[in-house]
Protein backbone atom coordinates (compact mmCIF):
# COMPACT_ATOMS: atom_id res chain seq x y z
CA UNK A 1 0.00 0.00 0.00
CA UNK A 2 1.16 3.52 -0.76
CA UNK A 3 -0.75 6.76 -0.64
CA UNK A 4 -0.46 9.02 -3.55
CA UNK A 5 0.96 12.20 -3.11
CA UNK A 6 -1.82 15.11 -2.24
CA UNK A 7 -1.56 17.07 -5.37
CA UNK A 8 -3.66 20.49 -5.34
CA UNK A 9 -4.43 21.41 -8.75
CA UNK A 10 -7.88 23.09 -7.73
CA UNK A 11 -10.92 22.81 -9.59
CA UNK A 12 -10.48 25.98 -11.78
CA UNK A 13 -13.84 26.88 -10.38
CA UNK A 14 -14.32 30.44 -8.83
CA UNK A 15 -14.47 28.68 -5.84
CA UNK A 16 -10.70 28.38 -6.05
CA UNK A 17 -9.97 31.82 -5.26
CA UNK A 18 -12.49 32.39 -2.21
CA UNK A 19 -10.28 33.01 1.22
CA UNK A 20 -9.46 29.83 2.84
CA UNK A 21 -10.81 31.39 5.88
CA UNK A 22 -13.95 32.30 4.49
CA UNK A 23 -14.99 29.00 3.30
CA UNK A 24 -13.83 26.92 6.44
CA UNK A 25 -16.11 29.76 8.70
CA UNK A 26 -18.55 29.33 6.62
CA UNK A 27 -18.61 25.42 5.47
CA UNK A 28 -17.90 23.81 8.86
CA UNK A 29 -20.60 25.18 10.78
CA UNK A 30 -22.89 24.68 8.10
CA UNK A 31 -21.73 20.48 7.93
CA UNK A 32 -22.44 20.93 12.21
CA UNK A 33 -25.65 22.76 11.09
CA UNK A 34 -27.01 19.49 8.59
CA UNK A 35 -25.50 17.17 11.44
CA UNK A 36 -28.55 18.25 13.70
CA UNK A 37 -31.35 18.33 11.19
CA UNK A 38 -33.82 16.17 12.61
CA UNK A 39 -36.09 15.52 9.63
CA UNK A 40 -35.62 14.16 5.97
CA UNK A 41 -36.92 16.91 4.12
CA UNK A 42 -34.61 19.22 5.48
CA UNK A 43 -31.78 16.84 4.47
CA UNK A 44 -32.71 16.28 1.33
CA UNK A 45 -33.00 19.73 0.98
CA UNK A 46 -29.20 20.55 2.20
CA UNK A 47 -28.53 17.50 0.24
CA UNK A 48 -29.37 19.07 -2.75
CA UNK A 49 -28.15 22.19 -2.10
CA UNK A 50 -24.65 20.76 -1.42
CA UNK A 51 -24.66 19.26 -4.49
CA UNK A 52 -25.52 22.54 -6.32
CA UNK A 53 -22.36 23.89 -4.47
CA UNK A 54 -20.07 20.92 -5.53
CA UNK A 55 -21.04 21.51 -9.18
CA UNK A 56 -20.49 25.11 -8.77
CA UNK A 57 -17.17 24.47 -7.17
CA UNK A 58 -16.38 21.37 -10.51
CA UNK A 59 -14.88 19.07 -8.31
CA UNK A 60 -12.88 16.17 -10.64
CA UNK A 61 -15.92 13.48 -10.92
CA UNK A 62 -13.78 10.66 -10.41
CA UNK A 63 -11.61 12.40 -6.90
CA UNK A 64 -15.15 13.23 -5.52
CA UNK A 65 -16.78 9.80 -6.36
CA UNK A 66 -14.34 8.04 -4.65
CA UNK A 67 -15.11 10.02 -1.40
CA UNK A 68 -18.89 9.28 -1.38
CA UNK A 69 -17.95 5.75 -2.24
CA UNK A 70 -16.04 5.81 0.99
CA UNK A 71 -18.73 7.56 2.74
CA UNK A 72 -21.80 4.95 1.48
CA UNK A 73 -19.19 2.46 2.68
CA UNK A 74 -19.66 3.40 6.25
CA UNK A 75 -23.22 4.52 6.51
CA UNK A 76 -25.08 2.13 4.36
CA UNK A 77 -24.82 -0.97 6.60
CA UNK A 78 -26.88 1.48 8.93
CA UNK A 79 -28.85 3.20 6.57
CA UNK A 80 -29.96 -0.84 5.28
CA UNK A 81 -30.46 -2.27 8.99
CA UNK A 82 -32.53 0.92 10.41
CA UNK A 83 -35.86 0.06 8.48
CA UNK A 84 -35.77 -3.62 10.00
CA UNK A 85 -34.54 -2.32 13.54
CA UNK A 86 -36.74 0.39 14.20
CA UNK A 87 -39.62 -0.49 16.86
CA UNK A 88 -41.41 3.35 17.08
CA UNK A 89 -44.90 3.35 16.37
CA UNK A 90 -46.22 4.19 12.61
CA UNK A 91 -46.75 2.31 9.45
CA UNK A 92 -45.01 -1.12 8.95
CA UNK A 93 -44.75 -3.87 6.26
CA UNK A 94 -44.29 -7.02 6.87
CA UNK A 95 -41.95 -9.36 3.99
CA UNK A 96 -42.05 -13.02 5.07
CA UNK A 97 -40.47 -13.30 8.61
CA UNK A 98 -39.43 -9.62 7.84
CA UNK A 99 -41.10 -6.43 9.34
CA UNK A 100 -40.16 -3.33 7.77
CA UNK A 101 -40.90 0.25 9.17
CA UNK A 102 -41.26 3.40 7.60
CA UNK A 103 -39.69 5.24 10.12
CA UNK A 104 -36.76 3.41 9.60
CA UNK A 105 -36.74 3.65 6.41
CA UNK A 106 -37.01 7.55 6.64
CA UNK A 107 -34.42 7.21 9.58
CA UNK A 108 -31.85 5.64 7.08
CA UNK A 109 -32.85 8.04 3.89
CA UNK A 110 -32.37 10.91 6.93
CA UNK A 111 -28.99 9.49 7.57
CA UNK A 112 -27.84 8.86 3.84
CA UNK A 113 -28.81 12.33 3.03
CA UNK A 114 -27.26 14.09 5.76
CA UNK A 115 -24.18 11.94 5.45
CA UNK A 116 -23.70 13.49 1.77
CA UNK A 117 -24.42 16.53 2.06
CA UNK A 118 -20.89 16.81 4.76
CA UNK A 119 -19.25 15.18 2.60
CA UNK A 120 -19.88 17.02 -0.20
CA UNK A 121 -18.95 20.16 1.91
CA UNK A 122 -15.59 18.77 2.46
CA UNK A 123 -15.20 18.17 -0.50
CA UNK A 124 -15.70 21.48 -1.64
CA UNK A 125 -13.32 22.54 0.74
CA UNK A 126 -10.39 20.80 0.54
CA UNK A 127 -10.22 20.30 -3.39
CA UNK A 128 -10.78 24.18 -3.78
CA UNK A 129 -7.56 24.75 -1.23
CA UNK A 130 -4.74 23.17 -0.44
CA UNK A 131 -4.65 21.20 2.55
CA UNK A 132 -1.73 23.78 4.23
CA UNK A 133 -3.57 26.64 3.20
CA UNK A 134 -6.92 25.04 5.23
CA UNK A 135 -4.56 24.38 7.91
CA UNK A 136 -3.65 28.01 8.24
CA UNK A 137 -6.71 29.37 7.46
CA UNK A 138 -7.59 27.70 10.71
CA UNK A 139 -4.58 28.69 12.67
CA UNK A 140 -6.27 32.25 11.76
CA UNK A 141 -9.57 31.82 12.82
CA UNK A 142 -8.24 30.99 16.43
CA UNK A 143 -8.15 26.82 16.48
CA UNK A 144 -5.05 26.21 18.62
CA UNK A 145 -2.10 25.76 17.27
CA UNK A 146 -0.99 22.72 18.86
CA UNK A 147 -3.84 21.19 16.58
CA UNK A 148 -3.20 22.62 13.72
CA UNK A 149 0.57 21.62 14.11
CA UNK A 150 -0.28 17.98 14.72
CA UNK A 151 -2.62 17.57 11.58
CA UNK A 152 0.39 19.51 9.65
CA UNK A 153 3.07 16.87 10.77
CA UNK A 154 0.61 14.35 10.42
CA UNK A 155 -0.01 15.16 6.57
CA UNK A 156 3.15 15.51 6.05
CA UNK A 157 4.85 12.65 7.78
CA UNK A 158 1.83 10.38 6.75
CA UNK A 159 3.38 9.50 3.04
CA UNK A 160 6.81 8.83 4.92
CA UNK A 161 5.46 6.35 7.34
CA UNK A 162 3.77 4.47 4.06
CA UNK A 163 7.09 4.56 2.47
CA UNK A 164 8.53 3.07 5.22
CA UNK A 165 5.49 0.48 5.22
CA UNK A 166 6.03 -0.21 1.69
CA UNK A 167 9.58 -1.18 2.16
CA UNK A 168 8.73 -3.12 5.31
CA UNK A 169 6.58 -5.42 3.27
CA UNK A 170 9.38 -5.40 -0.21
CA UNK A 171 11.71 -6.99 2.46
CA UNK A 172 9.06 -9.35 4.03
CA UNK A 173 8.63 -10.55 0.88
CA UNK A 174 11.81 -10.75 -0.87
CA UNK A 175 12.50 -13.25 2.11
CA UNK A 176 9.51 -15.68 0.66
CA UNK A 177 6.91 -14.13 3.65
CA UNK A 178 3.25 -14.40 2.55
CA UNK A 179 0.19 -13.56 4.73
CA UNK A 180 -1.27 -16.37 5.75
CA UNK A 181 -4.02 -17.22 8.65
CA UNK A 182 -1.53 -18.65 10.83
CA UNK A 183 0.55 -17.70 14.05
CA UNK A 184 3.86 -16.88 11.76
CA UNK A 185 1.54 -14.35 10.09
CA UNK A 186 -0.11 -12.53 12.88
CA UNK A 187 3.55 -12.78 14.63
CA UNK A 188 5.23 -11.08 11.66
CA UNK A 189 2.48 -8.41 11.06
CA UNK A 190 2.59 -7.61 14.86
CA UNK A 191 6.13 -7.12 14.60
CA UNK A 192 5.87 -5.23 11.55
CA UNK A 193 3.44 -2.96 13.51
CA UNK A 194 5.93 -2.55 16.21
CA UNK A 195 8.50 -1.89 14.16
CA UNK A 196 7.18 0.70 12.24
CA UNK A 197 5.72 2.41 15.79
CA UNK A 198 9.03 2.45 16.94
CA UNK A 199 10.92 4.35 14.18
CA UNK A 200 7.97 6.72 13.75
CA UNK A 201 8.75 6.97 17.51
CA UNK A 202 12.31 7.78 16.65
CA UNK A 203 11.65 9.96 13.76
CA UNK A 204 9.55 12.08 16.01
CA UNK A 205 12.27 12.50 18.40
CA UNK A 206 14.63 13.60 15.75
CA UNK A 207 12.15 15.87 14.37
CA UNK A 208 11.27 17.30 17.60
CA UNK A 209 15.49 17.95 18.06
CA UNK A 210 15.41 19.49 14.56
CA UNK A 211 12.52 21.74 15.14
CA UNK A 212 14.63 23.00 18.22
CA UNK A 213 17.71 23.60 16.47
CA UNK A 214 15.91 26.23 14.33
CA UNK A 215 14.77 27.89 17.67
CA UNK A 216 11.13 26.28 17.94
CA UNK A 217 9.72 27.10 21.57
CA UNK A 218 6.59 25.69 22.01
CA UNK A 219 4.79 28.54 19.81
CA UNK A 220 3.39 27.52 16.48
CA UNK A 221 3.80 30.55 13.83
CA UNK A 222 2.99 30.51 10.43
CA UNK A 223 3.14 33.12 7.13
CA UNK A 224 -0.34 33.32 5.56
CA UNK A 225 -1.20 35.60 3.32
CA UNK A 226 -5.55 36.07 3.33
CA UNK A 227 -7.31 39.04 1.94
CA UNK A 228 -10.66 39.74 2.28
CA UNK A 229 -13.15 40.41 -0.79
CA UNK A 230 -16.27 41.16 -1.21
CA UNK A 231 -17.38 37.58 -2.79
CA UNK A 232 -15.63 35.89 0.09
CA UNK A 233 -18.30 38.00 2.30
CA UNK A 234 -20.94 37.17 0.24
CA UNK A 235 -20.25 33.20 0.00
CA UNK A 236 -20.10 33.09 3.78
CA UNK A 237 -22.95 34.92 3.78
CA UNK A 238 -25.02 33.32 1.46
CA UNK A 239 -23.70 29.84 3.24
CA UNK A 240 -24.81 30.84 6.98
CA UNK A 241 -28.07 31.88 5.91
CA UNK A 242 -29.06 29.00 4.46
CA UNK A 243 -27.62 27.03 6.82
CA UNK A 244 -29.77 28.69 9.43
CA UNK A 245 -33.30 28.92 7.22
CA UNK A 246 -32.66 25.04 7.14
CA UNK A 247 -32.29 24.61 10.81
CA UNK A 248 -35.44 26.83 11.18
CA UNK A 249 -37.31 25.31 8.95
CA UNK A 250 -36.49 21.92 10.35
CA UNK A 251 -37.41 23.18 13.75
CA UNK A 252 -40.69 24.61 12.59
CA UNK A 253 -41.52 23.25 9.49
CA UNK A 254 -40.75 19.85 8.34
CA UNK A 255 -41.82 18.20 11.81
CA UNK A 256 -45.18 16.97 10.20
CA UNK A 257 -43.32 14.94 7.37
CA UNK A 258 -41.37 13.37 10.09
CA UNK B 1 45.18 34.70 18.39
CA UNK B 2 41.12 35.49 18.42
CA UNK B 3 39.01 33.57 20.43
CA UNK B 4 37.52 30.22 18.63
CA UNK B 5 34.14 30.24 17.42
CA UNK B 6 33.93 26.55 19.01
CA UNK B 7 35.72 25.51 21.75
CA UNK B 8 34.94 22.34 23.66
CA UNK B 9 37.04 20.65 26.61
CA UNK B 10 36.81 17.70 28.35
CA UNK B 11 32.88 17.40 26.87
CA UNK B 12 32.07 13.96 28.14
CA UNK B 13 28.12 12.57 27.49
CA UNK B 14 26.56 9.14 28.06
CA UNK B 15 23.21 8.61 27.18
CA UNK B 16 20.26 7.70 29.29
CA UNK B 17 20.76 4.10 28.81
CA UNK B 18 24.45 4.18 30.51
CA UNK B 19 26.48 3.98 27.28
CA UNK B 20 29.20 6.47 27.07
CA UNK B 21 29.23 8.23 23.37
CA UNK B 22 31.68 11.03 23.76
CA UNK B 23 34.83 11.12 26.54
CA UNK B 24 36.46 13.91 27.64
CA UNK B 25 36.77 15.49 24.14
CA UNK B 26 38.41 18.59 23.91
CA UNK B 27 39.18 20.90 20.43
CA UNK B 28 38.41 24.44 18.99
CA UNK B 29 37.60 25.51 16.05
CA UNK B 30 38.85 29.05 14.55
CA UNK B 31 36.24 31.47 13.01
CA UNK B 32 35.93 30.86 9.08
CA UNK B 33 37.97 27.05 9.41
CA UNK B 34 36.57 24.02 7.88
CA UNK B 35 36.79 21.40 9.72
CA UNK B 36 36.16 17.99 9.34
CA UNK B 37 34.69 14.94 11.88
CA UNK B 38 35.15 11.50 10.35
CA UNK B 39 35.20 7.97 12.62
CA UNK B 40 33.34 5.02 12.05
CA UNK B 41 29.78 4.35 13.09
CA UNK B 42 28.65 5.03 16.39
CA UNK B 43 32.35 6.79 16.91
CA UNK B 44 30.31 9.64 18.54
CA UNK B 45 29.89 12.44 15.43
CA UNK B 46 26.42 12.93 15.57
CA UNK B 47 26.37 12.91 19.16
CA UNK B 48 29.02 15.87 19.16
CA UNK B 49 27.14 18.44 16.75
CA UNK B 50 23.57 17.21 19.25
CA UNK B 51 25.72 18.32 22.04
CA UNK B 52 27.10 21.42 20.82
CA UNK B 53 23.55 22.56 19.41
CA UNK B 54 22.06 22.31 22.58
CA UNK B 55 20.04 19.40 21.94
CA UNK B 56 21.91 17.04 24.20
CA UNK B 57 22.42 18.67 27.85
CA UNK B 58 26.27 18.77 28.79
CA UNK B 59 28.14 19.91 32.02
CA UNK B 60 28.41 23.64 32.27
CA UNK B 61 31.41 25.30 30.90
CA UNK B 62 32.68 22.41 28.88
CA UNK B 63 31.83 23.97 25.46
CA UNK B 64 31.10 27.52 24.16
CA UNK B 65 29.96 27.96 20.84
CA UNK B 66 29.81 31.59 19.22
CA UNK B 67 30.54 32.53 23.04
CA UNK B 68 27.36 31.11 24.46
CA UNK B 69 27.09 27.89 26.47
CA UNK B 70 25.02 25.14 25.13
CA UNK B 71 24.45 23.92 28.51
CA UNK B 72 23.03 27.15 29.75
CA UNK B 73 19.04 27.34 29.44
CA UNK B 74 19.20 31.22 28.32
CA UNK B 75 22.02 31.34 26.19
CA UNK B 76 20.39 28.05 24.65
CA UNK B 77 18.06 29.97 23.14
CA UNK B 78 19.91 32.54 21.69
CA UNK B 79 21.92 29.50 19.54
CA UNK B 80 19.80 28.93 16.56
CA UNK B 81 20.76 32.08 15.33
CA UNK B 82 24.31 31.04 15.23
CA UNK B 83 24.77 27.46 14.76
CA UNK B 84 22.61 25.75 12.19
CA UNK B 85 22.84 22.02 11.86
CA UNK B 86 21.68 19.65 8.98
CA UNK B 87 20.75 16.52 9.63
CA UNK B 88 22.10 13.30 8.57
CA UNK B 89 18.06 12.40 7.26
CA UNK B 90 16.73 15.18 5.52
CA UNK B 91 13.37 14.22 6.12
CA UNK B 92 13.78 14.69 9.75
CA UNK B 93 14.69 18.50 9.02
CA UNK B 94 11.98 19.10 6.50
CA UNK B 95 8.61 18.99 8.57
CA UNK B 96 6.30 21.67 6.99
CA UNK B 97 3.87 21.09 4.23
CA UNK B 98 5.83 23.44 1.88
CA UNK B 99 9.27 24.22 1.21
CA UNK B 100 8.58 28.16 1.70
CA UNK B 101 6.73 27.23 4.88
CA UNK B 102 9.64 24.80 5.79
CA UNK B 103 12.35 27.26 5.25
CA UNK B 104 10.42 30.40 6.86
CA UNK B 105 9.48 28.19 9.88
CA UNK B 106 13.39 29.25 11.31
CA UNK B 107 12.75 33.32 10.72
CA UNK B 108 9.73 33.08 12.07
CA UNK B 109 10.78 31.70 15.86
CA UNK B 110 13.42 34.52 15.13
CA UNK B 111 10.48 36.57 15.28
CA UNK B 112 10.75 38.72 12.30
CA UNK B 113 8.57 41.03 10.02
CA UNK B 114 6.20 39.19 7.44
CA UNK B 115 8.49 41.31 5.05
CA UNK B 116 12.11 39.77 6.50
CA UNK B 117 10.67 36.24 6.34
CA UNK B 118 9.83 36.38 3.00
CA UNK B 119 13.48 37.98 2.00
CA UNK B 120 14.84 35.18 4.70
CA UNK B 121 13.10 32.72 2.35
CA UNK B 122 14.31 34.19 -0.97
CA UNK B 123 17.70 34.23 -0.63
CA UNK B 124 18.49 31.04 0.46
CA UNK B 125 16.37 29.18 -1.99
CA UNK B 126 18.06 31.27 -4.85
CA UNK B 127 21.10 30.28 -2.98
CA UNK B 128 20.91 26.43 -3.38
CA UNK B 129 19.35 27.34 -6.53
CA UNK B 130 15.68 25.98 -5.71
CA UNK B 131 13.89 29.26 -6.76
CA UNK B 132 10.66 28.48 -7.76
CA UNK B 133 10.01 25.24 -5.62
CA UNK B 134 8.05 27.33 -2.83
CA UNK B 135 4.96 25.93 -3.18
CA UNK B 136 6.54 22.21 -3.53
CA UNK B 137 5.83 19.17 -1.31
CA UNK B 138 8.72 18.33 0.38
CA UNK B 139 8.05 14.33 0.48
CA UNK B 140 7.78 15.12 -3.57
CA UNK B 141 11.17 16.58 -4.10
CA UNK B 142 14.40 14.34 -5.00
CA UNK B 143 17.03 13.24 -2.33
CA UNK B 144 19.16 16.10 -3.59
CA UNK B 145 16.55 18.46 -3.68
CA UNK B 146 15.65 17.67 -0.38
CA UNK B 147 19.09 18.35 1.08
CA UNK B 148 19.12 21.62 -0.52
CA UNK B 149 15.89 22.60 0.60
CA UNK B 150 17.39 21.49 4.53
CA UNK B 151 20.47 23.60 3.92
CA UNK B 152 18.33 26.40 2.86
CA UNK B 153 16.23 26.12 6.03
CA UNK B 154 19.42 26.58 7.97
CA UNK B 155 20.91 29.33 6.14
CA UNK B 156 17.47 31.38 6.44
CA UNK B 157 18.37 31.98 10.28
CA UNK B 158 22.12 33.32 8.95
CA UNK B 159 24.06 31.49 11.44
CA UNK B 160 27.99 31.92 11.63
CA UNK B 161 28.89 28.31 12.59
CA UNK B 162 27.43 25.22 10.75
CA UNK B 163 27.34 21.92 11.35
CA UNK B 164 26.89 18.74 8.83
CA UNK B 165 26.08 15.70 9.58
CA UNK B 166 26.78 13.17 6.39
CA UNK B 167 26.14 15.69 3.96
CA UNK B 168 26.76 13.11 0.93
CA UNK B 169 24.67 10.43 2.46
CA UNK B 170 21.60 9.52 0.25
CA UNK B 171 22.79 11.89 -2.65
CA UNK B 172 23.70 11.14 -6.26
CA UNK B 173 27.17 11.49 -7.56
CA UNK B 174 25.68 15.29 -9.47
CA UNK B 175 23.45 16.15 -5.98
CA UNK B 176 26.85 15.03 -4.16
CA UNK B 177 28.52 17.35 -6.48
CA UNK B 178 26.36 20.55 -6.41
CA UNK B 179 26.24 19.85 -2.43
CA UNK B 180 29.93 20.14 -2.50
CA UNK B 181 30.08 23.22 -4.17
CA UNK B 182 27.75 25.00 -2.32
CA UNK B 183 29.41 24.06 1.05
CA UNK B 184 32.55 25.68 -0.54
CA UNK B 185 30.54 28.45 -1.00
CA UNK B 186 29.47 29.36 2.27
CA UNK B 187 31.67 31.82 3.76
CA UNK B 188 30.99 30.48 7.67
CA UNK B 189 32.56 28.50 10.01
CA UNK B 190 31.95 24.75 9.55
CA UNK B 191 32.45 21.18 10.79
CA UNK B 192 31.61 18.31 8.59
CA UNK B 193 30.78 14.61 9.92
CA UNK B 194 30.86 12.27 6.97
CA UNK B 195 32.63 8.90 6.14
CA UNK B 196 33.10 10.31 2.72
CA UNK B 197 36.57 10.92 3.16
CA UNK B 198 37.22 13.14 -0.39
CA UNK B 199 34.61 15.09 0.52
CA UNK B 200 36.41 16.03 3.38
CA UNK B 201 39.47 16.53 1.16
CA UNK B 202 37.09 18.60 -1.41
CA UNK B 203 35.88 20.61 1.61
CA UNK B 204 38.48 20.89 4.82
CA UNK B 205 42.28 21.29 5.36
CA UNK B 206 41.58 19.91 8.91
CA UNK B 207 40.23 16.82 10.54
CA UNK B 208 39.81 15.49 13.80
CA UNK B 209 39.41 11.61 14.06
CA UNK B 210 37.22 10.11 16.66
CA UNK B 211 36.66 7.04 17.73
CA UNK B 212 34.54 5.52 20.57
CA UNK B 213 34.09 8.58 21.94
CA UNK B 214 37.44 10.18 22.28
CA UNK B 215 39.63 12.24 19.46
CA UNK B 216 41.89 9.87 18.62
CA UNK B 217 43.95 12.61 15.93
CA UNK B 218 43.21 16.08 15.45
CA UNK B 219 45.64 17.72 11.74
CA UNK B 220 45.37 18.67 8.40
CA UNK B 221 43.03 16.44 6.44
CA UNK B 222 45.94 14.52 3.54
CA UNK B 223 48.16 14.11 6.83
CA UNK B 224 45.79 12.14 8.50
CA UNK B 225 44.21 10.34 5.63
CA UNK B 226 47.33 9.31 4.16
CA UNK B 227 47.70 7.45 7.35
CA UNK B 228 47.03 4.08 6.39
CA UNK B 229 47.44 2.60 10.02
CA UNK B 230 45.48 5.14 11.71
CA UNK B 231 42.91 4.88 9.60
CA UNK B 232 42.57 0.97 9.70
CA UNK B 233 43.02 1.32 13.28
CA UNK B 234 39.85 3.59 13.47
CA UNK B 235 37.65 1.59 10.88
CA UNK B 236 38.37 4.15 7.92
CA UNK B 237 39.96 4.07 4.88
CA UNK B 238 42.82 6.05 2.90
CA UNK B 239 40.88 7.51 0.70
CA UNK B 240 41.00 6.81 -3.17
CA UNK B 241 42.68 9.59 -4.43
CA UNK B 242 45.62 9.61 -1.69
CA UNK B 243 46.56 5.95 -2.61
CA UNK B 244 49.95 5.62 -5.15
CA UNK B 245 48.35 5.75 -7.86
CA UNK B 246 45.21 7.60 -7.25
CA UNK B 247 43.87 10.77 -9.19
CA UNK B 248 45.55 12.76 -6.32
CA UNK B 249 49.03 11.65 -6.36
Amino acid sequence: MTLKGYHFSGTGAWVDKLDPRWKLAALVPAALAIAFLRHWPAAGAAFIGSMLLAALARLPLRWYLARVGAALIVVAPLAILLPFLHTDGGQRWEIGPLRLSMHGLLAGLRLVLKCLAIVNLMAVLFATAPLHANLKAAQALRVPGLLVQLLMLTYRYIFVLAAELSRLRIALRVRGYRTRPNLHSYRTMGHAVGTLLVRGSERAERVGQAMRCRGFDGRFRSLAEFRTTAADVAFATVIWGLATALLIADWLGFSTFA
Amino acid sequence: MSEPVIRVESLSYSYPSGQRALDQVSFNVAAGECVGLVGPNGAGKTTLFLCLAGVLRVQPGVARVATLDPAEAQQRRQLPAQLGIIFQNSDDQLFNATVFDDVAFGPLNLGLSAEEVRQRVAEPLERVGLTGFEDRVPFHLSGGEKRRVALAGVLAMRPDILLLDEPSMHLDPRGRREFIRLINGLEVTKMIASHDLELILETCSRAIVIDHGRIIADGPCRTLFADAELMDAHGLEVPYSLRSGGVGQ
